[in-house]
């Protein structure tokens, strides 16, 4: 009986349309494992950058932005933790007084939380997550100094809130999510050093910054809905996303910001892992 | 605790406040203010233009302020802005927008020409082979002759091992690089690397720390390693002029360190600075110097590089169609054959 409360909890914690469905499932012969929602998604992105290094004004133009994510249940613990994992990638293209600048960002993220039911159908979430990201905006037209590159790592605080809501005879789930990065570190050129100092000469000192909210004030704000559709497996939703994506550095006297905004599309898969022979081999057709 | 935690969380919140820069507006007076600043944070030879000529940047903004503040036309601001940046004497600091670039001239324009491709004929002739942008061949009495007149092409190691093999029966090599405004350092010390048999330390490189005029980073050690073609031990003249410029000063700032190398004719245009990029709010380009480049005593070499044996081409031998220059390099390299067959006998 507290296995199949705790499968049921976890079915109303996460992303999946068809509640109905697994609960009536878990009651009758097969017991998930666990339940992993994996979504991809496509979306556009308005961009707002600026990087002092490579120009004083802001590149303003339009991206295309892929993201991937993982949401599970932890493999012990009772399900008292979930794991996710995203990956994003952004390629852009902004412009400023007849400049071009190009963008490329890819990240990949890993966090655990720990939920709080706080209310019928409201979920709290809070946890950890470690970031990832590297890529480039690259100015065409400069000359010694084209690019600013881009790679850091930071622990970040991350949370969620997640809304189960009865609507047209289904139930579509609402979530938020911020990511605040807290400490980390990052490649940081100085002031006025060129690549070919850092890269061509090997002189290479001071380049990494240990970064904090008060040299990197930034964070993300995702903000979803998924919608039931009617598939096969009855295990499917539509993802309709907006994402606020807000880095900022300020190190070394260069400024930056990449401010993207994203509105995307996609779908969300939820797969109920089951165990048989004490092995994890085969997935629910649910 | 919750307390602390919100206190916590409010801080956290006013310090994630926007990151931007200065805005300047899109008008004259905007893009002169953030012309005038650009250079203020990031031009890295401004204590060698006040040591130099006594370059006042403050001043320079109430000279030219008024005339901005009072200019309606862009093509004049252009020209004003400009006049603006040449006052900092440096051929790597130019505007750029569809009115044209904005260059600094008088270092290679006041001052004797020491070239001319008319009077070059009569020595590289006609038959002379061209590799990337180089030009070369034998002259009488075994002396190779190179011509290098720009670095803005990247040569393949093949390529010069290929030139060297070609001249490897010359006893020595005029390597003539007048004229050259430069290019990529990669490219000149790729060729600076066909003369040495050793790895070399030959300079310092420097860069901007911060916005102040002096914020200059340690100067860091330059060092070039030898090529993996062919290497060329034997003597070798390098001939400048006031327009070896930037790249090319670069080059004769490596060579005039080589015991094989010897530098004749004029002064070098200067220009060790490496120029960085960036805007103006109307998104007219800007370059200027920003990693400043030392020899091995430390010395900026901004305002060019004196040769070790001064000579320019005669108003005689111009009209006669004679090199003095190469004439030079010439006798420099029978006396040093003379001398060493002196000894050996």
């Amino acid at each position: 009986m507290r296995i199949a409360h705790l499968i049921l909890t976890a079915l109303a914690l996460l992303t999946t349309p068809v509640m109905s469905r697994a609960q009536y499932i878990v009651t009758d012969t097969i017991i998930p494992e666990r339940i992993v929602v994996k979504s991809s998604q496509f979306g556009i992105t308005l961009l707002n950058n600026l990087d002092t290094y490579l120009s004083n004004y802001n590149h303003e133009g339009l991206g295309l932005n892929y993201g991937y994510e993982v949401f599970r249940d932890a493999r012990t613990g009772d399900y008292r933790w979930k794991y996710q994992t995203l990956f994003n990638a952004t390629v852009g293209y902004a412009t400023q007084g007849g400049n071009i600048q190009l963008t490329g960002l890819i990240s990949q993220n890993w966090g655990g939380y720990h939920p709080f039911r706080v209310a019928k159908g409201l979920t709290l979430l809070a946890g950890a997550q470690i970031q990832l990201e590297g890529g480039a905006l690259y100015n065409p037209s400069n000359g010694n100094n084209p690019a600013a590159a881009k790679l850091r790592t930071a622990l970040a605080a991350s949370g969620m809130a997640i809304y189960h809501f009865p609507f047209r005879r289904s139930e579509w789930i609402a979530r938020y999510q911020v990511d605040i990065p807290l400490i980390g570190m990052m490649f940081a050129p100085e002031f006025g050093q060129s690549y070919y100092e850092i890269f061509g000469l090997g002189h290479a000192n001071n380049i990494v910054a240990f970064t904090h909210p008060g040299n990197n004030p930034s964070w993300r704000h995702t903000l979803s809905l998924d919608i039931p559709i009617k598939t096969k497996r009855h295990s499917t939703t539509l993802r309709i996303s907006y994402i606020a994506d807000l880095y900022q550095s300020r190190i070394n006297d260069i400024n930056c910001h990449i401010y993207r905004h994203t509105f995307s599309i996609g779908f969300a898969r939820t797969i109920f892992k089951v165990k048989t022979n004490n092995k994890l081999n085969a997935y629910s057709p649910y | 605790m919750p307390k602390n935690i919100l206190t916590y969380l409010m801080t956290l919140l006013l310090l994630t406040s926007c990151i931007g820069e200065e805005e300047f507006e899109n008008s004259s007076n905007g893009n002169f203010e953030a012309l005038w600043q650009l250079v203020d944070e990031r031009y890295c030879f401004f204590a060698q233009a006040e040591q130099e000529y006594g370059l006042d940047w403050y001043s320079i903004y109430e000279k030219y302020k008024p005339m901005a503040d009072s200019c309606s036309d862009e093509r004049a601001l252009f020209d004003l802005l400009g006049d603006m940046l040449k006052e900092l004497r440096d051929g790597h600091v130019n505007l750029s927008s569809k009115y044209g670039t904005s260059y600094y001239w008088d270092w290679r324009l006041q001052q004797p020409l020491n070239f001319s491709d008319s009077i070059q004929r009569n020595y590289l002739g006609t038959d002379f082979k061209w590799s990337n942008g180089i030009k070369y061949n034998i002259l009488p009495d075994s002396i190779g002759y190179i011509y290098v007149e720009s670095f803005s092409n990247s040569f393949a190691t093949g390529n010069l091992a290929l030139m060297l093999y070609t001249l490897k029966e010359c006893k020595a090599l005029i390597l003539d690089i007048r004229n050259n405004g430069g290019g990529m350092i990669t490219s000149a010390e790729e060729l600076a690397s066909s003369f040495i048999n050793k790895k070399i330390h030959y300079g310092y490189m420097q860069h901007k720390t911060g916005k102040g005029h002096y914020d200059l980073s340690t100067p860091e050690p330059l060092y070039l390693e030898p090529s993996n073609g062919v290497r060329w031990l034997r003597p070798v003249v390098v001939l400048t002029n006031r327009s070896v410029y930037s790249a090319a000063n670069h080059f004769v700032m490596i060579m005039r360190g080589l015991p094989n190398a010897t530098i004749v004719g004029d002064n070098t245009g200067g220009g060790s600075g490496l120029p960085l990029n960036s805007t103006l709010p109307n998104g007219w380009k800007v370059r200027l110097s920003a990693c400043p480049t030392l020899d091995l005593e430390y010395n900026h070499t901004e305002f060019g590089i004196a040769p070790d044996v001064k000579v320019d081409i005669t108003s005689n031998d111009w009209n006669k169609g004679r090199d003095t220059i190469i004439e030079t390099a010439k006798d420099l390299i029978f006396e040093h054959y003379n001398k060493k067959e002196g000894k050996e006998q």
